[in-house]
This record gives structure tokens, sequence and C-alpha cells, in this order.
């Protein structure tokens, strides 16, 4: 770059004192040499002169900026306070955007939360409810009162109120008036009822389950239902003084199983004895395999109650045990007032009837009306004879059972055969099955099967006694040729299951199935396919025919086809037996060249007889035809080329709709929110 | 590099200090007025222009995220209104003009209004370069900056844009020559 070139740049850079002394330098020396340039440096100094004084005229004058300030604070009024502007600035940092951005996701996904109703654990009151309901359950399992409870534990556990000292509440209600302990708890809320229950569940005490107010009714008509947690509360409980006038039917029932029925019904009676209670009733059965299982009844004083189940557990194994209590209280007073108010009525007639009133009718009326009420009194006397029989003695139902009470008593073998013959003559050895019937050998079945083919097949089935069944079998086995032979011995237990030491063993009838089929129908113990390239198809097939029959051979099948590159085809489908097979297969050799031979052998087992078990061969016998195929050459290859690109055109304009589709919806969302951003932004 | 008070000030304006901004006005608003008339070669309007554009920076101040920018941030503005203001003006009167100059070039005191039609014959850069330059007299890599060109490039510019108008100038200059 030399000055002369860039001679305007120069001059300009000079007048404005923008160049480097070195550049001025160089500058001034090519002024010194070209006129041109020296001319060119006169104008632009009158250039620069004229611009400087023409720039001076036009300056703003000095009101400038104060007119400026004006205009700015008419225009943009200070209206917002520091507080405003101070979000108004929050709102515009790239932080707080960021941060309302995941503000709003973590909103959405809140949203997405309460709609598919997935929950935080640990949150909210009314989780702490769960593991209640759930561990009331087990705990009332046993009770033989359950059926009522279940009732009342329907209503979510509302109205019932676990509390661990139920005993002086109980009373108090019973005795000071009839209404249950429930109308003082049954309002409880739930929240209130878990740490109640807790407490329960760590100090084990009598508890009461009383009913919600809307039961109330239904409490007063019947006794209030009482629960006891642990027996040995229940022995303190029946001495309890509050406890002393309450009338309360107990009962339990025990099932045990154990070594021996007699014995154990000797340490009963001497444990009732003891407990001063006398055994109610017995009753016992025997098994058929000679085992004894029964029920004892036995009475005892409630308070012993505890103390004699103790004592049964000891005689065998525990298998189950239920144990309830329930409080007549309330029903027995009721009963016992009703009894007294209607000895009163009863005596009210009695004087009627001896004033002696003249009038019939009315002698009849209350005669009619005494003999109601003795009748009534006779009922509650009864009533309250029974009840205070229950409550004076415990019932316990001992369910006895020896051990091993299941055990078989005896075994039967059964055993079930099954036999597949093939044969050429199938009706021939039909009918000498059949021939061998005897009261020993009973033909159950026996039947012949032609269908419209002409394939003939036969089944029989026969019972055979246990000590003839082996020569009988041995016999239909040299019918035919056996395909398949099983037998099946089967134990089956009597009179119990499982295993036992003493039962013996017996054997069955022997179930014989026996199937017959022509050997046409039977599968080729050996498959062997191949195939022979030759000149002259046509030609070798026939001899292929020749060589079969010569080997005891039959062609079951055979087919011939030409394709159109001039290729011959002889399909040959041939059955010899495997004794013959070796034979046959070298013989092929001498028709043409042997190729792809493959063989499949199926294992039957030993069972088959080998040498006469047919074998399939399928022989294909074929020619070459034309060397070069119609799917070669340039055109096929280039109609091919073609094909396989306009489907690969296809297939990617296949894909790209899928991506559009795919990032369509999601790209157009985008856009929008960064238009809506812009919007707010502008303003 | 600017230092750091003034660099102070630029940030304070960005987050809505509304001194700091007013302060710019005072500093920078000669400045503007110098682009704006660069373009639209009259003063009214080149006043109402950097007025509009002040109201919009201070709208807008936000925008900008690095303090060091916001002087040719707000230069950028000015340009922007001005061209606007010089769009709205007037489709196409500069060839009148360009024949009237021509047809008066010998009369001495028609080299003002000749002066003014090459002025307006230039790109719009380099009338706001030599605005800026001859109302500020302000260095070129100053320019340079505010105009947000390359280092360098403001020398070919102004070394064209004198040399355009002297071609364009030289009957009237010939009589100004003493």
């Amino acid at each position: 770059m030399t000055t002369h070139d860039n001679i305007d740049e120069f001059l300009a850079a000079d007048l404005h004192s923008e160049l480097s002394d070195e550049e001025r330098n160089a500058l001034h020396a090519h002024l010194v040499e070209c006129a041109d340039c020296r001319k060119i440096h006169q104008e632009t100094r009158i250039m620069n002169k004229v611009l400087e004084e023409k720039f001076e005229n036009e300056k703003p004058d000095l009101a400038f900026e104060q007119r400026m300030l004006a205009h700015f604070r008419n225009n943009v009024p200070n209206r917002r306070g520091a507080i405003a502007s101070f979000f108004a600035n929050l709102m515009r940092l790239r932080a707080t955007q960021l941060a309302g951005v995941a503000a709003l996701l973590l909103a959405l996904v809140q949203v997405g939360r309460i709609i598919t109703g997935e929950h935080l654990p640990g949150t909210g009151g009314r989780w702490s409810s769960v593991p209640l309901e759930q561990s009331v359950v087990p705990m009332m399992n046993g009770r033989n009162e359950e059926a009522d409870l279940a009732k009342s534990h329907g209503g979510q556990g509302k109205g019932i109120t676990f509390r661990n000292r139920s005993l002086s509440a109980a009373g108090e209600s019973t005795v000071a008036a009839p209404a249950p302990p429930a109308a003082a708890t049954g309002g409880l809320a739930q929240p209130e009822v878990a740490p109640e229950f807790h407490e329960e569940k760590a100090a084990p005490g009598a508890m009461s389950v009383a009913k919600a107010p809307q039961q109330e009714k239904e409490a007063k008509e019947n006794p209030v239902d009482t629960y006891r947690r642990d027996d040995s509360e229940l022995a303190t409980a029946g001495t309890n003084p509050a406890l002393a006038n309450r009338k309360m039917i107990r009962n339990a029932s025990v099932d045990l199983e154990i070594i021996s029925f007699d014995d154990a019904v000797q340490k009963i009676t001497a444990f009732a004895n003891e407990e001063k209670g006398y055994v109610a009733t017995t009753s016992s059965e025997k098994q058929e395999n000679g085992k004894l299982k029964g029920e004892i009844v036995v009475k005892v004083l409630p308070e012993n109650l505890d103390r004699f189940l103790q004592e049964i557990r000891g005689l065998g194994e525990l298998k189950n045990q239920t144990l309830g209590t329930e409080d007549i209280t309330k029903n027995y007073f009721d009963t016992e007032a009703r009894l007294k108010n209607a000895r009163v009525m009863e005596q009210r007639l009695i004087d009627m009837l001896k004033k002696k009133s003249d009038d019939i009718n009315d002698l009849l009326q209350v005669e009619k009306e005494l003999g109601r009420v003795r009748e009534e009194i006779e009922k509650m006397q009864g009533d309250l004879k029974f009840w205070d029989s229950q409550v004076q003695f415990a019932t316990v139902t001992i369910s006895l059972a020896e051990k091993d009470l299941e055990e078989a008593a005896k075994y039967l073998l059964k055993e079930r055969a099954t036999l597949a013959l093939y044969t050429p003559e199938v009706e021939k050895v039909y009918n000498d099955l059949k021939a061998m019937a005897s009261p020993k050998v009973q033909i159950t079945n026996a039947q012949l099967d032609r269908d419209n083919t002409g394939r003939v097949s036969a089944r029989v089935s026969m019972l055979i006694a246990p000590e003839e069944s082996d020569g009988v079998i041995a016999k239909a086995k040299a019918m035919g040729r056996v395909e398949n032979f099983q037998v099946q011995t089967e134990r089956v237990a009597q009179g119990g299951e499982g295993m036992s030491e003493n039962a013996n063993t017996k054997r069955d009838k022997v179930e014989l199935n026996i199937s017959i089929s022509r050997d046409e129908q039977e599968q080729a113990f050996q498959q062997t396919s191949l195939r022979i390239r030759t000149s002259a198809v046509d030609e070798k097939a026939k001899k292929l025919r020749e060589l079969a029959e010569k080997q005891n051979g039959r062609v079951r099948n055979s087919s011939f086809s030409r394709d159109p590159d001039g290729r011959e085809y002889a399909n040959v489908t041939l059955r010899v037996p495997m004794k013959n097979y070796n034979a046959l297969m070298r013989a092929l050799d001498s028709l043409g060249k042997v190729e792809d031979v493959s063989e499949s052998r199926q294992d039957r087992g030993g069972q088959v007889d080998e040498a006469n078990a047919p074998a399939d061969l399928s022989i294909q016998v074929y020619s070459q035809g034309n060397i070069v195929s119609s799917d070669t050459g340039l055109f096929a290859t280039l109609r091919r080329t073609i094909g396989q690109s306009a489907a690969a055109v296809m297939w990617s304009l296949r894909m790209i709709g899928v991506a559009v589709a795919f990032l369509a919806p999601w790209s157009a969302a985008v856009v929008g929110l960064i238009w809506v951003v812009r919007r707010i932004r502008r303003r | 590099m600017m230092d750091a008070n003034e660099r102070e000030v630029y940030r304070a304006a960005i987050h809505g200090d509304r001194e700091a901004f007013e302060m710019i006005i005072r500093t920078h608003s000669r400045l503007l007025f110098a682009i704006a008339y660069g373009i639209l070669q009259n003063r009214e309007e080149a006043e109402d222009a950097v007025q509009d554009a002040l109201v919009k920076a201070w709208k807008s101040r936000w925008r900008v995220r690095d303090p060091e920018k916001f002087p040719a941030w707000l230069c950028m503005i000015a340009r922007h209104r001005a061209r606007d203001v010089f769009r709205k003006r007037r489709p196409a009167p500069l060839p009148d003009e360009i024949q009237l100059a021509t047809s008066v070039a010998s009369d001495p005191s028609a080299l003002d209004q000749q002066l003014h039609s090459a002025l307006a014959e230039l790109p719009e850069l380099h009338r706001a370069a030599i605005s800026l330059r001859y109302f500020e007299e302000m260095d070129y890599a100053t320019i340079e900056n505010r105009l947000g060109l390359t280092n360098g490039s403001l020398r070919g510019i102004l070394g064209r844009a004198l040399a355009t108008m002297r071609k364009q100038l030289k009957p009237a200059l010939a009589s100004e020559q003493p």
C-alpha cells in the first residue's frame, strides 16, 4: 500500500491529526515529490475547512442538554416507587426468569401429582388411621362374637373405642344407668382413637367395644359385648367387686390334637373334677383307619375357667381356641323386674276372681288374662333359671382328634397300559383280540373305524385280572409290530391320604388299551432326503422304481416337472424296510451323482423292531437347465437397482414425515412461547 | 477500556437509576445529536430523533447485559430512530436539490446548499462518521467504538467520504480558494 494510492485516507487522517509520526513523514515526503497529490492536499484542506465551518454553525446551542433532559422527564414520569421498580428490575434478571420457569415446572409437576392421585408419604392426618384399621382386624380374629364385631367395625371404627381402663367406666354405666358406655366415648374422633389403641397394645388389659351413638337403641336391647384380651386378666376380673353382681356367660372352645383319645378323656375328667366342674357330654367317632375323634363338653366354675384351659392345653397340640363372654346383666335384671311386675299383676287378677263377679263374660276375660300372665311368668322364670345355670358354670367345648387322623387305611395299585400296534391286516388282529375274552379278561370297549379313503383302524380296551395281565399283554404284542407300549402304575390311598406304614397294598385290575392301525400310517423310523443329478431324468426315475421294488420297497408318491430354464425334476418318495435301506442306498449310486443327503432318525427307545421298521426316502432326480438365469443381466440389475432406490427414497420420506410429526408441535409451542416472551419484554 | 466510574454509571442506568441515566443524557446527547444530524441533515428533526431515542433507550435499557456496550447501544438506537424519521420524511426530493445545486454552482452563497446535497448523497454511515468527527471532534478510535466499526476502518471511510465530496464540490471550492 503506497501513500500515493491512498492519498485520500492519508490526507484526511493528517488533517484530523490521526497519523503516526512515521506516516506523517512519509506523507510529507511524498507531497514534496508528487504534484498531483499536492493539488489534492490543497483541495482537501479547503474541503475540511468548509466542513468545519458548516458544522460549527450547526452545533446545538447551550441549552440543548437541558431540553433533552426536560423532554425525557416529561415523557418518562418517575411514577414508580422504589419497591415497584425493584420488582420490575428483579423480573428482568435472567436468574429470576430461570427461577420463575423452574417454579412453573414444579407447579406443573404438583398439578400432575394431584390429577393422577399420587401422594407424598407422611402427609396429612388421614394416613395415620390406615395402620389402625389394618391392625384391628388380626387382633379381633378368633373371638366368637366376630360377626357382631365386624358389623360395628364396618362403620370405619368410628363408634369403637378402645380403652385400657374400661372396668370402672363399664361398671358405672351399667349400674347407674342402662345406657352403654358408648354414650360417654362414642363421639371420639378418629385421630384420637389411634394413640389410645397403641397404648392398649403396649399394656394388655380389659377392653370394651361399645357401639356408636346411632346404634344406641340397639345397644339398649342387647347387652354390651365385652371382650377379654388376656386370660390372666379374666381371673382378676372375676373377683373384682365391681363385677360381683354382674351376670356373665362365659364359654370357650378348644381344638386339640392328641396321641390317644381315651387318655385325653380321662385327664380332662380329672381336671374338671379338680376345678369343681363336671363333664357334660362326650362323643367319639372311629375313623376307617382306626383313629378316634370326638367332642367333650365340660362345665367349670367361671373363675376356674382360665386355669382349666391352661391345664388342657398341655394334653396335646392346640389347633384352635376361642374364648367368649356374654354380658347379660341388663337383660337379667330387666327380666327380673318384669317378673316382679307380672307377679303383682297375677295377684290382682286372682283378687278379682275372688270377688266372684256375676257377669260370666268378665270372669272369662279375667281367666284368660290370668292365663296369659302366668305363661309369661313361667317363661321369665325359665329364662332366669337358664341364665343362672349358664352364669354359674362356664361351658368348655373341647374337640379332640388323634394324631394322623387322616392317615390312609390301605392302598390300591392301579395299572394302565396302552399299546399301539401296526399290522397289514387290522381286522384280523381286531377279531383275534376280541376272541381272547374270558371271565378274567373283559373287553370293555371295541371299535373298528373305516373312513371313506379306505383307511382302517381299531381300538380295543380290556380289563384283565392282575394274575393274567402279563400273559395277555405278551400275546397282544405278538400280533403286530409294536409302535408304542406304555405302562402307568398308580398307587391310590383309600380311607385317608398321605403315607402310612401299616396300610397294605392290593393290586387292582389292569386296564389295557390297544390301538391298531395299518402299517401304511406308521411313522417312518428314519427319513432320508437326497438329490441325484443326471442328464436323463425320466429314464433314471423309472430305473429308480425298479430298484426300489427289488429291495422290497414301495413307491408312495412321485411327480415330474420342468421349469422355464429347462430344468427337469422328478420327485419320488419311497418306503423300504430298514434292513434293505443300505442296499438301496448303494444301488442309487448307479443312477447318477448323489447330492445333499440328509438323514433324520426318530429314537423311540428299545421297543422297536428295528429291522422291519419302515424308512422313508424322498429322492429328487434332476437335470441342470440353462446356465444363465433370466434374473441376471444388465436390465434385470438395472430394474432391481431402480426398485431398491425407489424404496429407499420412500423410506427416507417416511422418516422425514415421522420427524416432522415428532418435532412440529414442540417447535410450534417453543416459537409461540418465544413470541409471547418478546411481546411481554417489549412493553 | 472504560474507567470504573463510567462503567458504574452505565450499570446503574441499566438497573433503573434515573440519576445515572440523566447523567448519561447530559454527557451523551450531543454525541447522539451528531449521529442523528449526520443522517437527517436537519437540526429540528435530529433533536426530535435524539429525544425519542433517549426515551426508547430508557424503556428498553434492561436489554443491555454488558455495561461496556451501553454507549454503542445508545448510538445504535439513535441511528435507527434517525433512519426511521428519514424514511418517513421524503420519498425522493434529492434529484431536484442536486440539480439546483449544480445550476447555481458559480454562486458563492450557494456553497452551503451544495455542501448539504453532497453530504446527503453520501452513505448514511459516512455521514454519521463525518458529523461525529466535525461536531464532537472525536478521535478515530472513539468514533469506531460508538458506531460499532472495526479498528482502523474509519480512516478509509473518512478518506473516501472527503474525496467524494471534494470531487463533487470542486467548482464551488475553486472560488473559495484563497
